[in-house]
């Protein structure tokens, strides 16, 4: 019985299809879910998700959230998630340069933009880790 | 602008429609982890007694959107409990000054709906009401039924004193409810308190935004229909008056045919 995997944002539902194995970045380190996993809710952390499919493996990186495992039911609740073919580098390493010059004066800005710049800032840096994985 | 309001009822009602798997997923997370934790715990989750209401009004910044604002000035006034304001849209914002009632804040929110300009009203609301300012959080928005329809609602947010019921009520109406469930006991990890604590927030802010966004999606609605009527009013009556215009051009073409034959009669 294969796994069902959904990745949800609040964008758009980005993936959904049927896996053989996940490999989640949670807060405890990364954990892989085949079928037959016992129930779980875990917190996600920005970082790459892997995902088997008949013997291919494909790349995400996703955003900080939120993962259920129930029954063959994997679903990620995440705030950014994006397949690797979609991946812009430039993009990526341009808008870490943005955030990280705005970060620079931490002191003038108030917590929630301070916490979103870091939050755009590790998302980046997942998406440019999943694509030089490859080379 | 009827085309203008139709355009972006459309894209309003996408978006709107885009983020419902992920709220629904996020109170399907929330019902699991619910029976788990003491809901004393947590301040969301206590009721207390409640002595002044926390109104969120989501109003429109501009007019010409028939009796959107209106309907829900209405639902305003019959507030007479001590209450508190936050306010989005300038229409909101001058009828609270007008009936000279408790604004804390006001946020604008331009069409484009940012989560961040939706998080930091929501995040202002849960300070207040940690604070212990205001002990309720509720929005008073226009319900989306459909383009024609839209309700006025005022829907509590915190506390979520009766997660249970609450949660039945909003699985009621979505596709969620699932039927298949796992029997085995979910690991929770690192531990429910936890992933509790950054859930709520999360999904607070979360259920604050998707009313905003069919608070949009109403008034584009509203507002197209609005402009729709005036149109057909418009072209109604500029019928009338040509008809009119014509009747009295005829009359006068007419007077002025009689008037030269009986001049010429009478010098004839």
């Amino acid at each position: 019985m294969p796994l069902t995997l959904e990745i949800v944002t609040p964008e758009a539902r980005v993936y959904s299809d049927t896996v053989e194995t996940v490999v989640v970045p949670t807060v405890q380190g990364e954990l892989g879910i085949l079928p037959g996993h016992i129930p779980l809710l875990t917190q996600v952390e920005h970082g790459e998700l892997r995902v088997t499919k008949g013997g291919q493996t494909s790349l995400l990186a996703v955003g900080g959230g939120f993962m259920q495992v129930e029954g063959d039911l994997v679903s990620v609740l995440a705030e950014h998630a994006i397949r690797e073919e979609q991946i812009d580098e430039s993009a990526a390493e341009k808008a870490v340069e943005r955030a990280q010059e705005a970060l620079k004066n931490r002191g003038q800005l108030d917590a929630t933009e301070v916490e979103r710049l870091e939050g755009l800032v590790r998302f980046s840096v997942a998406q440019l880790g999943v694509k030089r994985r490859r080379r | 602008m009827e085309l203008v309001a139709a355009s972006k009822m459309k894209k309003a009602q996408q978006v709107a429609l885009a983020g419902r798997p992920y709220t629904e997923l996020m109170a399907d997370m929330l019902a699991a982890l619910a029976p788990r934790v003491d809901e004393s715990k947590h301040p969301f989750l206590t009721a207390r007694e409640v002595k002044i209401r926390g109104i969120l009004l989501l109003t429109t910044d501009k007019g010409l959107c028939g009796p959107l604002n209106s309907n829900l000035f209405k639902l305003v006034v019959d507030i007479k409990t001590p209450a508190k304001f936050v306010v989005v849209g300038r229409k909101g914002a001058q009828f609270l000054a007008r009936t000279k009632r408790d604004l804390l804040a006001d946020f604008p929110i331009d069409d484009r709906v940012p989560f961040s300009a939706v998080k930091a009203a929501a995040e202002f609301l849960v300070e207040k009401f940690l604070a212990g300012e205001i002990d309720t959080v509720e929005v008073i928005y226009p319900q989306f039924k459909n383009t024609l329809v839209q309700e006025p609602v005022c829907r509590p947010v915190l506390p979520l004193s009766n997660l249970r019921e609450f949660l039945d009520k909003i699985e009621g109406d979505s596709s969620v409810a699932r039927a298949r469930r796992d029997e085995r006991e979910m690991r929770i990890e690192p531990d429910p308190t936890t992933v509790l604590e950054a859930l709520l927030p999360f999904y607070v802010n979360r259920h604050i935004y998707e009313l905003v966004l069919l608070a949009k999606a109403s008034e584009h609605s509203a507002r197209m229909v609005a402009m729709k009527t005036a149109k057909d009013n418009a072209n109604k009556l500029l019928g009338d008056l040509t008809l009119q215009y014509n009747k009295a051009r005829q009359a006068a073409i007419t007077q002025e045919i009689l008037e030269i034959a009986a001049a010429q009669f009478a010098t004839g």
